[in-house]
Parts: structure tokens; C-alpha cells; sequence
């Protein structure tokens, strides 16, 4: 492969800015690259990057994939968890369960509204995000919000295996599993087929609806993981606290590679778009600019990304 | 002296060339029919005189005088209106605000002048008063019509042009009985008032209704023009098909070894109807290649949809391998042993960029019931299949963009060979596919019906079904009229039965 070919490579691209992102932190501001912050670094990166890893598949899936929601169930199912193990160890298994389980419902819920009534993925799972929204304000006067157990925090914080934390570990798991779920499986080759030509696919029998609602899902899944996640993370769950992962979550996947259209790309890039953004956000807060301003940031960046990858091709085919 | 006159034109679309040497003379005062097969280049022709597409080369004279058609625009200026055979409306407007938009009356250069619209609408909806149909209104909006209703909704907006000049491609195709004749009373009325006008229609029995004289087109060129009174059907469809009657008559040489051998029924079609066809029946048995013959769009490609679970059915049986088949979706018929080619490769076969073994497998994956995707595994399955056909390609890993659109064609017949069906319907498979891929796509074909398949081609190419189908369904108007088999199977039957009023 040639120099030209390799800076077109997503992934390329996002690993040589990872380096040049660090190495301008460490200029602003001496230690920002030491071997702890880096850590620390990837940990508030594996949260996005589980958050990214439904929103990948959402995406790959094609017509106008996407999961607005994805915030709203990290944020309910950190004050599930919360509730659910109320500080005791022993009761994470539970915790683990009924966060599952309340993402993939409303996971299965954005799948049945985008296949069986046709709802484009972008207004339903908006709608969701505004529901979702509604029931944390109830949640919140009604019920404690709930605090993480000591092991969850544990397994977030402290290291665990050749001195890196549980969750960093958890992060490769899933980054080896999509690896091979998207690469190995039928269900993978599915999900690239009905991203790429849905009709296509559908001729030849690939069961279109059911992937589609099994991708929704997934996507619940993944969130509320990653809410459990955060609840180690912050200690205790506040509303809202996954709202920052919406947007974060469509550019990571889309800096790696996989464009909004779907049908191509992978999870490998979006770990990456993952890492960068937890970067550039980190570099943000060090010259002092606000959540608003890193807001601000990250809409151009969405922005500035279609315009640079989507000078290709025409988004839409 | 001719009102219109192109005299060699041409038109070449990249590579293809869609129009050699087009001549059309078209005097005032009366019907000019045109007439070739599919693809002759009558449509490019007459798209050429009202300005849609520019011509390479040739020369366009109106009243004797030289002139440029610059656009539709320029065309309209001139005198030139026509009506499309693809229908140019806006589905979400009214049908008066329809049949005016090509020149809306304003009041005050400006404002639409509603009245003004509503009065000049008024006088065309008038004209086919009483054949119209239920639900038909000057304020009805046409994306709610009927395709006949819809159809007269173009037909008023080309009269509404009031030009001197008409060209119709294809307007009654859709239209029944009573609403061809109201129409052909109108033209009637136009030739009395010296119009000219250009009339494109497959059913020879309106081409000899309503024309005065007929120029045929054949393979991108200008054949013969003649006076309906001073021709006959026969010698229009001779010079369509362009041999001379005696040797158009020759059968075609027994298409397959197997057609005494042929074994038991496979496939059986009992009364099956739905949008686009109706009553179809026939039967297809293991080595028997039977042919879907007749003009582009009369039903064929709808039947095979129907048959594969993708197109509605509202009536009849299908029955595959002695069992009831009621695909409702392709996934159905698949399980059930049913293959299905589409010509329309990029809607509905390839899956655009991915790799090349993706797009063998997803028949595999499904009759097998897979959950894992072994790639070594995957590509062994593959390889007697694309190995069949001729298959040329660098790697299973190359997205299947990088191949020629032939060899892209055999990926996705190569899919269904991996786990062999019982029934192949192959839906004008070789539709912009190359010369040597076409010859190893029959070549294995009828390997395939030698080997005991059940196999229906439909094909717009008459040579292609002349050379490989043991029986032809010729289909008109969405049904089946004539069945060729044997010495029947002649170029000069096919046409005349393709042809004929339905």
C-alpha cells in the first residue's frame, strides 16, 4: 500500500492523530501524557467506546441508521445498577440483569418502531431519547439515586491484570468479540448485507427485519453495559450523566471509518475515534473550556468529519 | 412538404449506440405510427424531436427549414409537445394543475391565476367525459388516480400544449378499451385540424386503427415507411424482425437434448394472478427450459416475482416439487428450493462493496442454517461454482465492485449453486452483461436443465430465448396468449404473437 492510500485509511488517520493530540497535551500542559493520565485516559475512552460499539452496529446497518437514545439508557441504567446493588457487592449479578434486560427492551423497542412501523431510525430514537428523558426526572424524585459497590468501582478503577483495570479488559473482550461477530459470524455478513443494498439482501433471504431489531437491541445492550460502567466510574448515578455520550458516540464510529450510510467500516476504527475524542476532550478541559464549548467542539468536529470523508461519494446512493 | 423531418439522426450513450441512422418524416394532418422491438430506438428518437436529448449528428427541418432544438424548453417554442411513455407527473398535485404545468396561466406575471387554470383544465377533462372512471376529478389528486387514470392525465397535459406537433410514446398502454377509443376519436379530430402527430404503440390492431402511414425501426435504423392502406401486418412484423419471411419462419434448432427426456413436473402454475398478470398456468419439468417470451413489461418478470415470494398474489396456486408454495417473502421460497436471477443486478443482486465471498454465500447461509462464517470452509463451498461458470477474479476478499459487470452477474448466479435448487427462474438474467459471459451463463444453463432442473428464462432478447427455450410463453397484456413449442419456435411467430391486440 502506498503513502497515499495509507492516509486515507481511517484508522490511519485516527491512530496519527491520537499521537500528535497527546504529544500537543503534553506541550499545553507538562504530564498530561504520563504513563497514569494515559490510563486514565483509557478508561473514560472504554466508556464511550462500549457506548460506540452499539452505536457501530446501528450504523453499519444502513438506511439512515442511527441511535439517538444511546445517552438516555446509559443514564437510566446507571441509576438501575445503582438501586439494584445499593452499595452491596452482592448485589451486582442482579444489577447486571435488570440493566441488560431495561436496554435491550428499549432497544427491541427503537427495532420494532424502525422495522414494523417504518419509523426512520433518526425520529424514532429521538422520540426514544425524549422519553427516556421524561422518566429520569420521575426516577429521580421518586427514588435515591443509588450508589456503586465497592468491587464495581474496583473493577473500574484499580488494576486488575498486568496493571490495567478490569474495565480496560472488558474493552478489549468486546473489541475481540465484535472483531469476530462482524468478521466470522453469519449474522455479521447480515448486517454488512443489509447495510450495503437492503433489497439485495432481502432477495436472497436474509432475514432483514430480524437483524435490524437484533442491531436495536444490541445497541441497548451495549449502553446500558456502559452505564453500569459509569456507576463505578462516578460512584454514585445523577441524571443525565450519560447525555455526553450521544454525540461522542456517532463521531467515533464515523472517525474510524464507518460512514453514516452504513454497509462498511468496522469496530477496531471506532475504539480509535474512541480514544482521539476522549483525547481531545481531555485537552479541552485542560485550557479551561466548558461542557457547552466541548459541546460546541464536538458538533464542528461531526460536521468537519462528513465534509472531509464525504467528499468521496454522495452519502446517500 | 413535411411539417417535421429528421434525417440521420444518431445517438450514442457511451459505447452503446442507441440510434444509427433514425429517419422520420411526419406530414400535417396526419397519424405517423413508429414501430421497432424493444431497444430499436424509437424512444430515443422521439426523445431527439422534442429536445430531451441532444443527437450527435443529423439534421432536423421543420415547414423545410433547418432548425436546432435546443431543450424541451426549445422544443415547446417550436410547436413540439409530446407525451412519455415514463409518466412526468406531479404526483401530489391536482390533476388541473397537472394537465396545465407545462404553462400556467399568471395573473399579473406572477400570481397563478386559479380560474384561468380551471377553465382551460375543464376543457381537456372534458374531452374524455364518461370513460374517465370513478374517482376522476379536476381537483383529485393524481398520485391517488389509477395508472389508466394517470395515463389520461399525461395524454391531457400533451393536448393541453396545444402544439402543432404531438409525439406519443406509448400513451395507451395502460388504457382499456373504451378510454383507446375516446382517444383515437380525439386524434381523429386533431388530424382534421391539420395537426401532426407521431404515434408509438406495440398492439398492431391500434397502429391499424388510427395510423395514416408507419415507419419502422430496427437495431438503431430506419427500415421502411409505408402507407397502412398499402401494407399488411404480416409484412410489418417481416420488416421488424428484418429476415426475409421464409427464413424468419425456420424453426430454431431443438434447443435442448432433453426435451423427450424430460422427467416430472417440478413446477406447476395454476391460475395465478396479481398486479400486472392474471390467470397465468403452466407447468415446468426437471430439464425443461421454458421461455418467457413477448414485449419488455407484459407480466413476465411479475410472474417470477410472484412465483419467489416478491411480488403480491391475490389468486392461484404454485406448486414446487408436489408441494404448495405460498412464498410470502423470497427467505419462504429459497427454503423451499426456488432460485431467483433478476437482471436488475445492482436493485437487486450484488451487495455493493463487500467482498466477493459475501456475495456467494447468503444462499448457503440460509439453506444450511449457519450461525458461523468460516471463510477456508466458505471459499471450498464456492469454488465448484464460480468454477462452473468461467468466473475471473484477483481474490474472494476483492469487494465484488472490482469485477466486470458479467462476471459480477456470475457471483450472484454462482450463490445459488453452492446448495443446488430444484427450480431456477432466471428474470432476464443477461441484461447488460457481455457477449462471452453471456455464452458461459447459457452454456451452464442448460448444463443445469440437463442435470434435472426446472428452469424459466424470460429474456428481451428474442435470440436468446429462440436458442434455448424448448417451449416460449409469448405473454401480452399480462396473461399468456400463445405457446410456441416445436417448429412454432420462430422469430416471425414470436413477434406476431408479442404483437397482436391482447
Amino acid at each position: 500500500m502506498n503513502v497515499g492510500a495509507l492516509v486515507r485509511q481511517p484508522l490511519v488517520v485516527a491512530l496519527a492523530l491520537i499521537v500528535v493530540l497527546l504529544a500537543f497535551g503534553e506541550w499545553l500542559s507538562p504530564g498530561f501524557a504520563a504513563p497514569q493520565q494515559i490510563l486514565r485516559l483509557l478508561i473514560v475512552a472504554a466508556l464511550l467506546g462500549i457506548v460506540a460499539a452499539g452505536q457501530n452496529l446501528v450504523i453499519l446497518g444502513g438506511r439512515e441508521g442511527i441511535d439517538l437514545s444511546v445517552g438516555g439508557v446509559v443514564s437510566l441504567s446507571a441509576i438501575v445498577a445503582g438501586n439494584l446493588m445499593s452499595g452491596a457487592d452482592s448485589g451486582i449479578p442482579l444489577a447486571i440483569l435488570g440493566c441488560v434486560a431495561t436496554g435491550a427492551l428499549f432497544g427491541l423497542f427503537n427495532g420494532l418502531g424502525v422495522t414494523l412501523l417504518r419509523i426512520p431510525p433518526l425520529v424514532m430514537t429521538l422520540g426514544m431519547l425524549g422519553v427516556l428523558q421524561g422518566l429520569l426526572v420521575v426516577i429521580r424524585q421518586g427514588i435515591p439515586s443509588g450508589r456503586a459497590a465497592p468491587a464495581l468501582s474496583q473493577f473500574v478503577s484499580q488494576p486488575f491484570l498486568l496493571g490495567l483495570p478490569g474495565i480496560i479488559w472488558l474493552w478489549i473482550a468486546i473489541g475481540v468479540v465484535m472483531a469476530l461477530l462482524l468478521t466470522r459470524t453469519v449474522f455479521g455478513h447480515r448486517v454488512y448485507a443489509i447495510g450495503s443494498n437492503e433489497h439485495a439482501a432481502y432477495m436472497a433471504g436474509v432475514p432483514v427485519r430480524l437483524i435490524r431489531i437484533a442491531i436495536f437491541v444490541l445497541s441497548g445492550v451495549f449502553a446500558a453495559i456502559a452505564g453500569i460502567c459509569l456507576l463505578g466510574y462516578s460512584g454514585s448515578s445523577f441524571a443525565n450523566v450519560g447525555e455526553q455520550y450521544m454525540l461522542p458516540s456517532i463521531i467515533a464510529v464515523v472517525f474510524g471509518g464507518t460512514p453514516l450510510s452504513g454497509g462498511k467500516g468496522g469496530y477496531t476504527g471506532t475504539m480509535a475515534g474512541a480514544v482521539l475524542l476522549t483525547i481531545l476532550q481531555s485537552i479541552l478541559t485542560t485550557v479551561h473550556i466548558d461542557e457547552s464549548g466541548r459541546q460546541m467542539v464536538f458538533g464542528a468536529t461531526l460536521i468537519l468529519l462528513m465534509f472531509f470523508y464525504g467528499r468521496g461519494k454522495a452519502m446517500r446512493a | 412538404m413535411s411539417k417535421l423531418k429528421l434525417s440521420g439522426v444518431s445517438k450514442a450513450y457511451g459505447a452503446t449506440l442507441a440510434l444509427r441512422r433514425g429517419d422520420l418524416e411526419v406530414e400535417a394532418g396526419e397519424v405517423h405510427v413508429l414501430i421497432g422491438s424493444n431497444g430499436s430506438g424509437k424512444s430515443t428518437l422521439c426523445k431527439i424531436a422534442a429536445g430531451s436529448v441532444r443527437p450527435d449528428a443529423g439534421e432536423i427541418t421543420l415547414d423545410g427549414r433547418p432548425v436546432h432544438i435546443s431543450g424541451p424548453q426549445g422544443a415547446r417554442a417550436l410547436g413540439i409537445g409530446i407525451f412519455y411513455q415514463e409518466l412526468s407527473l406531479a404526483a401530489h398535485r391536482t390533476v388541473e394543475e397537472n394537465i396545465c404545468l407545462t404553462n400556467l396561466p399568471l395573473k399579473a406575471g406572477l400570481f397563478i391565476d386559479r380560474q384561468a387554470l380551471s377553465a382551460r383544465a375543464a376543457r381537456y377533462i372534458a374531452l374524455f367525459d364518461g370513460v374517465a372512471g370513478d374517482g376522476f376529478a379536476a381537483d383529485a389528486t393524481v398520485g391517488d388516480l389509477r395508472a389508466d387514470q394517470r395515463q389520461l392525465v399525461e395524454i391531457m397535459k400533451a393536448l393541453a400544449t396545444e402544439a402543432p406537433i404531438l409525439i406519443f410514446d406509448e400513451p395507451t398502454s395502460a388504457l382499456d378499451s373504451a378510454q383507446v377509443e375516446r382517444f383515437f376519436d380525439i386524434l381523429r379530430g386533431l388530424k382534421a385540424e391539420g395537426r401532426a402527430m407521431v404515434f408509438i404503440s406495440h398492439r398492431m390492431d391500434e397502429i391499424f386503427s388510427i395510423g395514416d402511414r408507419v415507419t419502422v425501426i430496427r437495431d438503431g435504423e430506419t427500415v421502411a415507411t409505408s402507407r397502412i392502406a398499402d401494407t399488411d401486418q404480416a409484412t410489418v412484423i417481416g420488416q421488424m424482425v428484418g429476415e426475409p419471411p421464409a427464413r424468419a419462419a425456420q424453426a430454431a434448432p431443438a434447443a435442448s437434448a432433453a426435451e423427450e427426456a424430460a422427467g416430472e413436473p417440478v413446477l406447476s402454475v395454476r391460475g395465478l394472478t396479481g398486479p400486472g398478470y392474471s390467470d397465468i398456468s403452466f407447468e415446468v419439468r426437471r430439464g425443461e427450459i421454458v421461455g418467457f417470451g413477448g414485449l419488455h413489461g407484459q407480466g413476465q418478470s411479475s410472474v417470477l416475482r410472484a412465483i419467489f415470494g416478491a411480488h403480491p398474489v391475490s389468486a392461484g396456486e404454485v406448486t414446487l416439487k408436489g408441494e404448495r408454495l405460498d412464498a410470502r417473502s423470497p427467505r419462504a421460497a429459497i427454503l423451499h428450493g426456488a432460485a431467483y436471477v433478476s437482471g436488475d443486478r445492482s436493485r437487486d443482486g450484488i451487495i455493493q462493496g463487500r467482498p466477493i465471498i459475501e456475495n456467494l454465500t447468503p444462499i448457503h447461509y440460509l439453506r444450511q442454517r449457519l450461525v458461523l462464517a468460516r471463510p477456508a470452509a466458505l471459499r471450498e463451498k464456492a469454488r465448484p461454482a464460480v468454477e462452473a461458470l468461467h468466473t475471473r477474479f484477483a481474490g474472494y476478499s476483492h469487494p465484488i465492485n472490482s469485477l466486470s459487470g458479467g462476471n459480477q452477474q456470475k457471483i450472484v448466479i454462482a450463490r445459488w449453486l453452492i446448495d443446488r435448487p430444484d427450480v431456477l427462474l432466471l428474470d432476464d438474467p443477461t441484461k447488460g452483461v457481455d457477449l462471452s459471459a453471456k455464452n458461459d451463463l447459457f452454456s451452464l444453463i442448460r448444463k443445469l436443465a440437463a442435470e434435472g432442473l426446472g428452469i424459466v428464462l424470460y429474456s428481451s432478447e428474442d435470440a436468446e430465448l429462440l436458442a434455448n427455450a424448448d417451449r416460449i410463453l409469448v405473454f401480452n397484456g399480462g396473461q399468456v396468449t400463445r405457446e410456441l413449442a416445436g417448429d412454432e419456435r420462430t422469430r416471425f411467430n414470436l413477434y406476431r404473437a408479442a404483437y397482436e391486440a391482447a
